[in-house]
């Protein structure tokens, strides 16, 4: 068997992604995510479990670390969100729970959040409306991390290493509220939306 | 140039003549420019009559050209945007504007409560006190809509609002407020040092005064150098500029409040543009460059209209190219009358005379007399003549006899006050400088600095010098390398301020405060009626309590009260003015937070479904929860929550329980932690396994209960009451990192991972079979009471069950992840219809719980114990516990506190009311007599009558007594007895079947 992937792709996705709008903002699923927290003194071992599992070296300041198929948020002081494509890690909870085992508690979090990202050259004028932290370039760099909240709904955001992507998390039940504001905010540069 | 604007100048100012723009004022058509504000267009039509005052319905024209104006306040556009009290000065011009006078009936021209004028003697300060006391009852039917309708301030519209607003925040490392000559030089030297810089302005143009005045900079028009300086700072990608925005508030570490009007300006905002948007701005070192507001003088019939500040004088001409007047009169205390009269005369306005109340008129006023052809007068002016706008002045010179001057303008200047409001909201008191005649900013805020004329600095030179030194020094605050640049050469301009509060010589009424109508004579009869502090006159008088927030009054009254009462000015002191600077709409304020998005809303995984079955909904907190599911033909929520407890008791019912707070708790200690913060044990509990718990706060009052399952040794899992998720959380949270950090606890909030619905009555377990997966053994042997397990349904979706009743039924309750909640109660009620289940809301919940006895929010309400609520077994005695020490204090264990007990009515058809009073039955209705409450009732279909709950004194010896439940809101007097607070199946029989 080949060991390489093919991975399907969905054409408005992709029109999406090419927009030329100022702003796009995308539901994003299809992850699982667990929270890990460090059992007490394990916290070198998990980070070298860690490490030596993904290859994502475990952030003690609020960013986030992508490996090959895993991402850590951090999430709290020796805590972080571990993030996985859901479709090849279905029982992702339960794997980590028994790869970090006495190292960390895992708890299953994929349901408890509801995830949107938001990119463009007007992404932090739109967040600006809602999330009372400071996300210039020079503050919130490429790779970080806050737990703050939007329009008074708590979030766990991060931008990513790879693109000006800022994806926000906030809990699941309360995505109405959460959407109604983000698009709300975004309306005045005529946002791209898509799932 | 339209025929109509008969004194706009040719060639002068900074209006845009190819944008001719049509508004109507009063009905009637103007033409003006871009560039123009109401104010300005409507001079340049020869519109000098603007409004009628608020109290005497005195005739007002323009005063100013800025934020301070009290006099021209208008009501701006029709229909639901209708906007009462703006301010002309400050509305841009733009087609189709409409604006209408205020405060006039039946026309601005001949308004028919001007006679109040001539009832002033009523109307003196106080009066509100004096005259409408009697009888008290008229106060709201006649007096208050009287006074009302006459005293109004503008009609707002009765529509909603159409527009969206919008709120954000912003961070810079040096805000500079105010963008005139001090401002623009902080923010061109902290911006050329690489710093991020916002700059506010509440004018549409940056600039300030600049744009008013005539000197050079750099040997060119000031206007020039701005125009090339906002060049600049807009190439610059750090630097924000922010015109049309008042920074009005300063708060704590370097937050500002501003609101900036987007689309004031316009007819009627773009798609998708807000009308006005709050900023938040977080500045690390803040620029204060606010300017200064110039004072009136208080003399006769200072109101009427014609009569302007010598500021605005100048704007009009310079800026907006508008001749303000043809004859003019200039009374001043200050060498502004210099400038005044020679920018008047350069545009062909005659300047009769020049009235300096100095001793002696400075060289420069002297110099200014002669070049312009002006009589010089030393002396005052005592009153300004003429009904609805000025004909002329009465002179009174310091030597020699009164004589009037004909004139339709009299320009006022009567010194300065520096804008120092933004130094004062974090308790800065401005100090009193006696050369200045002002007072100055005494501290301010941390990080902030005062430039320019907002500290006293008049100029220009010294002004640009000073921005320059304050964006260097902010910029190097903030961690720049910043230098202070070669400042643009201006030329120095001089003052010589003297004081002239008040002219005693004045015959008619002289007006201190205009926007709310108070005179000086108002001030004198306060003092005579011994209310001497600045704080007491202030609200005696309504002075400086206007919209304007007394701007260009206050300064003047306490003047006047200190010459009143022989104090200083200083030892007199000044009001606190307090946020905000200027008004803001309560619509910037809710932002998007209006409607339904007042708060944030909760919802749980059922509630599509729900409302697909024409659920009625209950908040609770912020969720939205089903309270009942009504079907046709019934004719009351009653029938419909009998109907659901019934089939419930009967079959089965299916409710969400989602809301409830979900903890997952682990690590080695976690079995001791919970020892430590329930009062009951839970290290003994055993896998798979579930138990109630009860947690009390340090005082050792019930916090919260729930049950707590094992489903490993080292893996619990909490719930709470849905209203305490929040706070149970924060208490375990602090509970692990402030008292026990030792312990290997690790906990997540899995209130939003799970979908949970409870399942119970009889038929609940032949229901729950159809979905669970083998090989799982929902018997009542394999799966007996409080057992929990992890299973899965429905073809290996993830679940977890747990053998819990809140109903008192056989009952389940199964979560699974919150995806599948709403594909799990479709199945669920797919698989109930064979056996009649139906689903049921909070309203039947709490039935069913009352009936059983079990405890809920109005008994656990933060007063009671867990003895009080019949649960003082449950405390265990072999361990400590958060609150075990404080709930054995004498008062918590008195036994005569009101403890759990259920009431049934005598009459069996007589309805109870949750929060009656219990009364002894023959004791008189007294709060000497009170000896508990009834904290929730229900009708009870299994006992067909209403039952209570309720917490009573000495409650354990008083069964099968029959009290009164005294109910004075509603009129309800009842006889009860005192019962088993279990009103169905008290031998738990159902439960375990």
């Amino acid at each position: 068997m080949s060991s390489l992937t093919l991975t399907p792709t969905n054409a408005l996705a992709s029109a999406l992604n090419s927009s030329r709008s100022s702003v796009a903002i995308a539901v994003l699923d299809g992850l699982s995510i667990a929270h890990v927290a460090a059992r007490k003194g394990q916290s070198a071992a998990l980070a070298a479990r860690v490490k030596e599992l993904f290859g994502v070296t475990l952030s003690q300041t609020p960013r986030i670390a992508t490996g090959s198929n895993v991402s850590f948020v951090w999430a709290g002081p020796d805590q972080w969100l571990a993030m996985a494509r859901a479709d090849t890690n279905p029982d992702f909870e339960r794997d980590l729970r028994g790869k970090l085992e006495g190292l960390a508690s895992v708890a299953d979090q994929t349901d408890a959040r509801a995830l949107a990202t938001v990119r463009g050259p007007n992404a932090r004028h739109v967040l600006a409306k809602g999330v009372p932290i400071d996300l210039h370039p020079k503050a919130f760099p490429a790779g970080s991390a806050a737990i703050t909240h939007a329009s008074h709904i708590g979030v766990l955001m991060w931008l990513s290493e790879a693109d000006d992507t800022f994806t926000l998390a906030c809990p699941r039940s309360y995505a109405s509220s959460f959407w109604n504001w983000l698009t709300e905010s975004a309306v005045e540069f005529s946002p791209a939306v898509g799932e | 140039m339209s025929a109509s604007q008969t004194n706009r100048i040719t060639g002068k100012g900074l209006i845009d003549r190819r944008k001719p723009l049509r508004f109507t004022f009063d009905g009637k058509s103007y033409d003006g420019f871009q560039g123009d504000t109401l104010a300005s267009a409507l001079l340049a039509n020869g519109v000098v009559l603007t409004g009628r005052s608020f109290k005497y319905h005195r005739a007002r024209g323009i005063l100013s050209a800025g934020s301070e104006e009290p006099n021209a306040i208008v009501e701006l556009r029709a229909g639901a945007r209708r906007e009462p009290n703006t301010r002309a000065t400050m509305i841009e011009l733009f087609p189709g504007l409409e604006a209408h006078s205020q405060n006039r009936w039946p026309s601005l021209k001949y308004d028919v409560l001007s006679i109040n004028s001539l009832l002033s003697p009523v109307f003196v300060a106080g009066f509100y006190y004096k005259t409408f006391m009697w009888p008290s009852a008229m106060w709201e039917k006649l007096y208050e809509p009287m006074i009302r309708r006459a005293a109004g301030l503008g009609r707002a519209s009765d529509e909603a609002d159409p527009d969206t607003y919008d709120k954000s925040n912003a961070f810079c490392d040096v805000l500079v407020v105010g963008g005139g000559a001090a401002g623009l030089m902080a923010a061109l030297t902290a911006g050329r040092a690489g710093a991020r810089v916002i700059v506010c302005d509440e004018h549409f143009d940056l600039g300030g005064r600049l744009l008013s005045e005539t000197q050079l900079v750099d040997g060119k028009p000031a206007h020039d150098w701005v125009r090339a300086a906002v060049a600049e700072l807009r190439a610059m990608p750090e630097v924000q500029i922010l015109t049309r925005t008042s920074v009005f508030g300063a708060y704590d570490t370097g937050t500002f409040a501003a609101v900036e009007r987007v689309a004031d300006h316009l007819p009627k905002p773009g798609v998708h543009q807000p009308r006005q948007r709050l900023w938040r701005i977080i500045a690390k070192q803040c620029v204060l460059a606010a300017g200064a507001t110039e004072r009136p003088i208080v003399f006769g019939n200072n109101d009427l209209p014609g009569v302007m500040l010598a500021s605005a004088v100048r704007t009009y001409i310079n800026r907006f190219g508008v001749m303000p007047g043809k004859t003019a009169v200039i009374f001043a205390n200050n060498d502004e009358a210099a400038t005044t009269a020679r920018d008047l005369a350069t545009v062909g306005v005659r300047v009769a005379a020049i009235v300096d109340s100095r001793p002696q008129p400075s060289a420069a006023v002297r110099d200014a007399a002669k070049t312009t052809g002006a009589r010089l007068v030393s002396g005052v002016v005592a009153d300004a003549k003429g009904r609805i706008a000025v004909k002329g002045a009465r002179i009174v010179p310091a030597a020699g006899e009164a004589f009037d001057v004909s004139c339709d303008l009299i320009a006022v200047s009567g010194g300065y006050n520096p804008n120092v409001q933004l130094t004062t909201h974090q308790n800065g008191r401005p100090q009193w400088n006696e050369t200045l005649a002002a007072f100055l900013p005494g501290s301010s805020p941390k990080g902030m600095t005062v430039v320019g004329s907002a500290k006293g600095t008049f100029s220009l030179p010294d002004c640009l010098a000073e921005g320059a030194q304050a964006g260097a020094a902010a910029a190097t605050a903030a961690g720049f390398s910043a230098h202070v640049p070669q400042v643009p050469k201006a030329e120095a301009e001089s003052y010589g301020v003297v004081p002239m509060w008040r002219v005693k010589e004045a015959k008619h009424k002289a007006f201190v405060d205009f926007q709310n109508d108070v005179a000086a004579s108002d001030i004198d009869l306060a003092e005579r009626e011994g209310y001497r502090s600045v704080e007491h006159v202030k609200r005696y008088t309504t002075l400086g309590m206007a919209t304007d927030q007394g701007k260009t009054a206050n300064v003047n009254g306490l003047a006047i009260l200190a010459a009143l009462t022989g104090k200083s000015i200083p030892e007199t002191g000044i009001t606190s003015a307090r946020p905000p600077y200027s008004p803001v709409s309560i619509g910037a304020l809710a932002g998007h937070h209006r409607g339904k998005e007042f708060k944030a809303t909760r919802l749980p995984p059922s509630y599509y479904w729900a409302k697909e079955q024409g659920a009625v909904m209950v908040e609770a907190g912020l969720w939205m929860r089903p309270q009942y599911f009504p079907r046709a033909g019934e004719t009351d929520w009653l029938e419909t929550v009998t109907r659901e407890v019934k089939t419930t008791r009967s079959a089965a019912g299916i409710c969400d329980v989602s809301t409830l707070g979900k903890i997952e708790i682990q690590g080695a200690d976690a079995g001791t932690f919970l020892d430590r913060v329930y009062i009951n044990m839970f290290s003994t509990l055993g896998v798979g396994k579930a138990r109630y718990g009860m947690m009390l706060r340090e005082d050792g009052i019930v916090l919260d209960d729930g049950t707590t399952a094992r489903f490993a040794q080292d893996r619990f899992f909490m719930t709470t009451t849905t209203v305490n998720a929040v706070k149970v959380m924060q208490h375990l949270e602090f509970c692990h990192q402030w008292h026990w950090p030792e312990l290997d606890v690790q906990m997540a909030s899995a209130t939003d991972q799970w979908a949970q619905y409870s399942v119970a009555g009889p038929r609940s377990r032949e229901l729950l079979a159809k979905l669970v997966d083998a090989p799982f053994d929902i018997s009542n042997e394999g799966f007996p009471y409080m057992a929990v397990a992890e299973i899965t349904v429905c073809n290996g979706i993830r679940a977890r069950i747990y053998r819990l009743s809140f109903s008192g039924e056989l009952a389940y309750e199964i979560g699974v992840p919150a995806r599948y909640g709403d594909s799990l109660i479709r199945a669920l009620m797919a698989a109930g219809q064979e056996f009649g289940a139906l689903c049921y809301g909070t309203e039947a919940l709490g039935v069913m719980r009352i009936e059983k006895g079990h405890v809920g929010g109005p008994e656990i309400n933060g007063t009671t114990t867990a003895a009080d609520l019949g649960l003082g077994k449950m405390a265990s005695t072999k361990k400590d516990f958060i609150g075990r020490v404080l709930a054995g204090r004498e008062g918590l264990k008195d036994p005569s506190r009101p403890a759990l007990v259920g009431f049934r009515p005598v009459d069996r058809s007589a309805r109870l009311r949750s929060g009656s009073h219990l009364l002894p039955k023959d004791a008189g209705n007294f709060a000497s007599n009170d000896q508990g409450y009834l904290t929730s009732v229900a009708y009870s279909p299994m006992n067909g009558h209403w039952v209570g709950l309720g917490l009573l004194s000495n409650a354990a010896s008083r069964m099968g007594e029959i009290v009164r439940a005294y109910d004075p809101v509603r009129n309800g007097d009842t006889l009860v007895e005192v019962v088993s607070p279990v009103f169905f199946d008290p031998e738990g029989e159902r439960l375990r079947v």
